[in-house]
């Protein structure tokens, strides 16, 4: 199954990519980076992702650095 | 066993920091011109001329050769670069300020010489980096700090269409209007943008690219809100489209 990979300290907390996720697996974090934005994290207990990058297409600071399937 | 879908383009600095906003669209624009100079083996030759306005730090972001142009003159100065160099790729990369207010006599001109270069300006409908002040572009009612009850067309006049202008030079071989709000208008997106740059590759002539883009922080809504607007509010006023494409004949 699919797997995205976060450079939480790019993050700017947009949420641009949890409105995108197919499957909802991308969520709101309550911690922050060493800037001070809230980031987001991936909860995915089902192993629910399949890699479709369509977050990382979104991103618009390149904070999903990779994405495997 | 995974494999790699989705990385960052080679062209983008490996430390690389968008500065922008957060759900600015620049950062957007600037991944899928880097993955098409990728996929079209571009990046030895490129050379890009960046303008003033939020455009301005693209040395930050690319591993690529930058001139900074002065503020509204970027097709001008990349008209030099073209004919001094003409086997290097050479775009221009500015806002809806730089490109249609100070520099729309460089634009159009460039345009109409039919200068072999790639143009894409980001329209966001006012001065980013400003602060928010209204742009040529600028919309009827739109409130920036410069129209605080909204643009009227008695005090400030209408926008102006950058596309429906461009269309009508004779040396434009591709021009379209494209958005980046959702993910299917990003492909989209990709797409213009590769017919642009390969109208350059075959000597067609001049091309442009108008992306629709969010301004979050000066429009005064959130990013989701921000995209929102560009469907309800830009879309009837700019509409989106090929509006001249001569690279098939």
């Amino acid at each position: 199954m699919g797997r995205v990979v976060i450079d939480k300290e790019k993050c700017k907390g947009c949420f641009l990519c949890v409105d995108v996720c197919p499957k909802k697996i991308l969520k709101k974090g309550t911690n922050y980076n060493s800037k001070g934005n809230y980031t987001v994290y991936v909860d995915d207990p089902n192993n629910e992702c399949f890699g479709c990058a369509l977050c990382a297409k979104r991103c618009p600071d390149m904070a999903i650095t990779e994405v495997y399937r | 066993m995974e494999t790699l879908v989705f990385q960052k383009p080679s062209s983008i600095q490996k430390d690389c920091n968008v500065t922008f906003c957060p759900g600015c669209d620049h950062g957007v624009a600037i991944r899928i011109i880097a993955e098409l100079l990728d996929e079209l083996n571009l990046v030895e030759k490129t050379i890009v001329v960046s303008s003033i306005g939020c455009s301005v730090f693209l040395n930050d972001y690319y591993n690529l050769d930058i001139i900074e142009a002065p503020h509204g003159r970027a097709l001008a100065v990349a008209t030099g670069v073209k004919r001094s160099k003409p086997d290097k790729f050479v775009f221009t990369y500015q806002g809806d300020g730089d490109f249609a207010s100070i520099g729309l006599g460089e634009s159009m001109h460039g345009l109409s010489r039919g200068e072999k270069v790639t143009a894409i300006c980001i329209n966001n409908t006012n001065y980013g980096m400003t602060g928010g002040q209204m742009a040529p572009t600028t919309i009827i009612g739109q409130k920036t700090t410069t129209t605080i009850n909204g643009r009227d067309p008695n005090l400030q006049g209408y926008p102006i269409k950058i596309c429906e202008m461009a269309s009508i030079c004779d040396g434009a071989a591709f021009v379209a209007r494209c958005s980046l709000d959702s993910s299917k208008e990003i492909e989209n997106t990709k797409k213009m943008i590769k017919k642009a740059f390969e109208s350059q590759i075959n000597n067609q002539g001049a091309s442009l690219i108008e992306i629709l883009s969010t301004c979050p922080t000066n429009w005064k809504l959130s990013p989701q809100e921000a995209h929102k607007r560009i469907r309800e509010e830009l879309y009837p006023v700019f509409p989106l489209g090929i509006y001249k494409d001569k690279t098939s004949k």
